[in-house]
């Protein structure tokens, strides 16, 4: 597009990290989040702070409450309703059960799926979840929102915006624009072994930004790249539904095919039959793992074809011990008879499920999850110090042609990084301030943190016509302020309104709720020195001469 | 950009052949290399793993070319044309060539 090959790379990095960058910053730090999505639950859901337990019993407690979910989650349905070609009948058939767990999960999720008739898509279901507290079997109320695993890890992949899941091709589409700016960030710097050990802090605003941009790219570029690459692999399903689109036939040649061998029926036979024992084939799988030599809990359990003759038991091992996913143990639902064991996985799923194994997490190791979470937040910082490039780069220019472009960008940039962080701070503050039996708190919660999120963005822009007349916006310094004192807050909720104070929790050894109280102490320290310095920044008048080449 | 020579229009063309036009090429590559893995025996599940996974890095690939190809057709052409024309074909082998 440009002279060469450098400059075009230079355009695609600048402006497609600076339009998608926006999205990136929101996939990697609630993706960071997400990290420890199961112990921000349970700070959100006090009545939740117990140990980690096991699959229960199937018989006992499991099949009395899947037959409580009777109908697929409103919005399941309301998505379900504009697939099918004929309207879809008021009761639905229920056709899949399945219930999950990990090492690090007190309550277990349950699901049913619904058989979706006349749909557009092969094999369509539309789904209702509960969640339970596995030592009894109550059902957790469903407006308590589960506020990591419900709401940041979401967020991360889809934003919420559910139209026509118009939000994970906006993440994918980011994603790809992570990707192309790794390899153009690299092409357009080249001295990528110098940038590795480059950090001039002392020197002026602009510099220090970008050597901070490359260093931080540089240091986890293994990272950004795979964490981006894999996060497309996990949805390829629906970014390319290629088979499943137009290929038909083919698909349905392969399933029949795999029927044939594993005895496990792709449809439901039609007609009635019975369960036995579930507990009996959970226990026959426990000691065919004890006699492989990796014994080890349930940790997705599947029944299909519910209620059919031909109903099957699916039975997979946790991922504690390994970073790829399980392979399944099939039972006949009839007579409890191994029907089937999966082979080991050929070459290519081993390397997929790896990939998404590694991206997903559910192996038992805190090192590895927390250089995860390091890396997630090296990749924000690296694109934030993005925006603040652009903007210390062009402010000077732009204020003197009378330009409101940095104005915008400086705006955006606030909201997307101190504002995302205040918007979380404040939800987690609500969190503990809304009555524990307000009607439809979920929702309330929700609405808070777009709210407050929404505000940053307005105190952003009001904040932002310093930078018409180059100057820093006081809306950083003020945001991060707002972080500390928020943060703080939310600690100190926390000990009043669940005298889980970090005294209690730290003497106890109960690390999913001491951890974020620790972590928002420290997000609220870092804040509170950052929000100190800026302010000294943004009373200094500043003068730079850009000292810096021209292609970025 | 001082070194920006080109139109709006050229710069918006690049870019929808960039995104679209690199998905097009895409799915025209796992359409196929997945029916033609599987018509020559590969597991469906590896044809289909394996395409999906290179498909993303072809995407990549055509998304980065898109911007420093120097005539604009031609990125049109391979990307659009391309895609569809391997989609074509991939559909006809999926159906027993």
């Amino acid at each position: 597009m440009f002279a060469n090959f450098r400059l075009s790379f230079a355009w695609l990095h600048t402006w497609f990290g600076l339009v998608l960058g926006f999205v990136l910053m929101v996939a990697f730090f609630f993706g960071s989040l997400s990290v420890f999505d199961r112990e921000i639950d349970r700070w959100a859901l006090p009545q939740t702070r117990i140990e980690a337990q096991p699959m229960p019993s199937f018989d006992k407690i499991l099949a009395s409450r899947f037959t409580t979910i009777t109908e697929p989650d409103p919005e399941e349905r309301e998505a379900a309703s504009k697939r099918v070609t004929q309207p879809l009948p008021e009761e639905l058939t229920p056709a899949q059960w399945g219930a999950y767990t990990t090492h690090r999960d007190p309550v277990l999720g349950m699901y049913v799926g619904f058989a979706v008739p006349n749909s557009t898509l092969p094999d369509d279901y539309a789904y209702g979840e509960i969640t339970i507290d596995p030592r009894d079997g109550h059902v957790l109320p469903r407006d308590q929102l589960a506020l990591g695993s419900a709401f940041f890890y979401p967020m991360h992949f889809s934003l919420h915006i559910t139209w026509y899941d118009i939000g994970y091709w906006i993440v994918a589409l980011s994603a790809m624009a992570m990707l192309a700016a790794i390899g153009s960030g690299v092409v357009m710097h080249r001295k990528i072994f110098r940038e590795f050990f480059t950090f001039r802090p002392g020197k002026k605003l602009l510099r220090s930004t970008l050597d901070l941009h490359n260093l931080t790219g540089v240091v986890a570029l293994p990272f950004h790249f795979l964490w981006a690459l894999s996060g497309l692999i996990i949805f390829a399903g629906i970014y390319f539904p290629v088979l499943d689109r137009m290929m038909q036939p083919l698909v349905e040649a392969h399933e029949r095919e795999e029927a044939a061998h594993t005895g496990l029926d792709t449809h439901p036979s039609g007609k009635p039959g019975t369960l036995a024992s579930v507990d009996a084939m959970m226990t026959a799988a426990r000691e065919r793992w004890a006699s492989r030599g990796v014994p080890g809990e349930i940790g997705f359990l599947f029944v299909n074809h519910v209620g059919n003759s031909n109903t099957y038991v699916s039975i997979y091992r946790d991922s504690t011990d390994r970073v790829a996913t399980a392979e399944g143990l099939h039972f006949e639902g009839s007579t409890g008879r191994v029907l089937f064991e999966d082979p080991p996985a050929g070459p290519i799923e081993t390397v997929n499920a790896f990939l998404t194994g590694m991206h997903l997490q559910q192996f038992r190791h805190w090192t590895l999850r927390w250089l995860i979470f390091v890396g997630g937040i090296l990749s924000s910082i690296c694109i934030a110090t993005g925006f603040i490039f652009f903007v210390e780069k062009r402010k000077h220019a732009h204020a003197a042609e009378g330009f409101g472009g940095s104005r915008w960008v400086d705006a955006l940039a606030v909201t997307t990084v101190t504002g995302m962080v205040v918007a979380t701070c404040f939800v987690l503050v609500m969190n503990r301030v809304l009555p524990e039996d307000l009607a439809h708190r979920d929702t309330w919660e929700k609405s808070s943190f777009w709210l407050a999120w929404l505000a940053t963005l307005v105190h952003a822009t009001w904040r932002s016509t310093a930078v018409l007349q180059a100057r820093m916006s006081n809306a950083w310094a003020e945001q991060s302020w707002a972080i500390a004192l928020l943060g703080a807050l939310a600690v100190v909720l926390n000990a009043v309104t669940t005298g889980d104070h970090l005294g209690r929790t730290l003497a106890a050894g109960y690390w999913p709720v001491a951890g974020v109280d620790l972590m928002l102490l420290a997000a609220a320290c870092v804040a509170a020195i950052a929000a100190r310095k800026l302010q000294a920044r943004a009373a200094e008048v500043v003068s730079v001469s850009p000292e810096v080449p021209d292609y970025a | 950009m001082a070194t920006a020579t080109q139109s709006s229009w050229h710069v918006l063309s690049r870019v929808c052949a960039s995104i679209f036009g690199s998905y097009a090429f895409s799915w025209g590559f796992i359409a196929l290399g997945a029916s033609s893995l599987i018509g020559f025996g590969t597991e469906f599940h590896e044809a289909s793993s394996l395409t999906s996974m290179l498909g993303f890095l072809i995407y990549l690939a055509a998304f980065c070319w898109a911007f420093i190809a120097a005539s604009l057709a031609r990125v049109w052409v391979v990307l659009a044309g391309g895609g569809a024309l391997m989609t074509a074909v991939g559909w006809w082998v999926s159906r027993g060539g």
